[in-house]
């Protein structure tokens, strides 16, 4: 009826069999890293193309939603000038789009001004990770783009995450608010040094915990945090957000501060990735 | 022949439903486990081995696209197909109640390995606020979801029944 070749097999030595294969695979994670990078990326290359084209559907069923909104507010203005609107509406919905596409281009040269130290190529954002537990996502943009692991990636006006792997086509970014997600930074005008640690329970919370500040160091609400220049994997001055609250820690050698981040986890689409190494005695 | 494929394409449609569509451009937002849900039923109403089968490759896609070494996802989703299976000689077309309480009792013990994974071993001790904020929301999105997609993996369970044993007699 179904697997008839395996028909006879118990379920016993099947669940054996691939547990064997299972550890065989994790044993191979570290010893083989690069066959196993090969076989990730062919699976991946096979999946990649599916899931931009399902985000594009979805990007395309939003916008179309959209204007069917718009239109819908637009008749109930207006419904003497029912048939007046029903002629502007395809003009309307280009310009809607062409606007769209004004602000973003604009809020991407805006960027390009705040930074201009650092050499920048744009991507899309097309899949994020499947569980509820991480903070990763991945661009449309590989190492046949330039993209490299420990590239910076940045969204609106601030530090976004970082490629912690690169294939051929597409990268995986982990944003600062994955747990795992630890950053030097220095809180500005004092120059104080601190870690931007992630934290899912925080980022809910809306804020994210800056730990080890100096406990004398001068720091106020509304204090920007950037990235410090003795990072070896991000670049100095990137924005990670504004600080929002102080609170002592119980050792009475350092302060905990909480911050507001700049960029906006609930809608990313396009994201601004450095394409300058930062240089480290690590390279 | 025909299993395997809709089967395969069960599997993939989940995976890239699940990396995309649900938490749509949201990095941080709760995900309704739908890979789960398919191992889950195919468990239950085919026996271990279907069970086991599914939940491998899902684990396999699963871990292929989001983690950094093969092997755990993989497991993970193996033994809950494999220990669902053992409910498959309690299992009843019409019985709502028994997938979802599997499916409940799937994503706490899911999560939890999780947790223990890769939160737990990596200093993050305060399991109560994971609890509230991460496996409660999701079990509770998977579940609600389950009603509905186990009613379609039900029919399509079915439909293949069928056209095999009609096969079989011809």
């Amino acid at each position: 009826m179904k697997f008839d070749k395996r028909k006879d097999i118990n379920p016993k030595y099947l669940l054996l069999t691939l547990t064997i294969i299972c550890i065989l695979f994790f044993i191979m994670s570290f010893v083989a890293r690069d066959q196993v990078a090969a076989i990730k990326n062919f699976t991946n290359k096979l999946m990649a193309p599916l899931q931009q084209g399902i985000n594009e559907i979805g990007l395309w069923t939003d916008s179309k939603i959209e204007n069917l909104n718009t239109i819908e507010e637009l008749n109930q203005e207006n419904a003497e000038l029912k048939e007046q609107i029903e002629a502007y509406q395809t003009d309307i919905a280009m310009y809607q789009n062409q606007l769209a596409e004004l602000e973003t281009l604009q809020e991407l040269y805006a960027l390009d001004e705040l930074y201009p130290d650092y050499n920048k190529t744009a991507a899309n954002v097309f899949a994020k990770d499947s569980s509820s537990w991480f903070s990763v996502f991945y661009i449309d943009k590989g190492t046949e783009d330039g993209m490299f692991v420990g590239a910076n990636v940045m969204c609106g006006d601030g530090l976004a995450g970082i490629i912690v792997e690169c294939y051929d086509e597409y990268s995986k970014v982990r944003a600062v608010i994955d747990d795992s997600s630890k950053i030097s930074a220095k809180i500005l005008p004092s120059n104080a040094l601190c870690t931007v640690e992630g934290n899912l329970n925080q980022y809910q919370e809306g804020c994210l915990a800056v730990t080890n500040i100096d406990k004398d160091a001068k720091v106020n609400i509304g204090d920007k945090v950037v990235t410090s220049n003795i990072s070896d994997r991000y670049h100095s001055g990137l924005t990670i957000g504004y600080v929002s609250d102080i609170s002592y820690d119980s050792n009475n050698l350092t302060k905990t501060a909480y911050i507001t981040l700049t960029v906006d986890f609930t809608n990313i689409e396009t994201v601004l990735i450095i394409t300058d190494e930062k240089f480290s005695i690590y390279n | 022949m025909r299993r395997v494929i809709t089967l395969g394409l069960l599997i993939i449609i989940n995976f890239i439903l699940q990396s995309t569509v649900f938490g749509f451009h949201n990095i941080s937002s709760i995900t309704p486990n739908l890979m789960l849900i398919l191992t889950m039923s195919f468990g239950l109403m085919r026996g271990r081995k279907e069970g086991l089968l599914v939940g491998f490759f899902c684990g396999f896609l699963a871990d292929c696209m989001f983690s950094t070494v093969l092997g755990p996802y993989m497991f993970v989703y193996m033994i809950i197909g494999y220990t669902n299976g053992f409910f498959h000689k309690n299992y009843i077309i019409e019985d709502v109640l028994l997938p979802l309480i599997v499916i409940i009792v799937d994503e706490l013990v899911f999560n939890t390995i999780i947790y223990i994974i890769f939160f737990f071993l990596n200093n993050h001790l305060n399991f109560g606020d994971y609890l509230t904020d991460i496996i409660l929301p999701e079990t509770l999105s998977t579940t609600l979801l389950t009603i509905i997609v186990y009613k379609f993996y039900v029919f399509v369970n079915k439909r293949l029944k069928r056209k095999a044993e009609g096969k079989d007699i011809i």
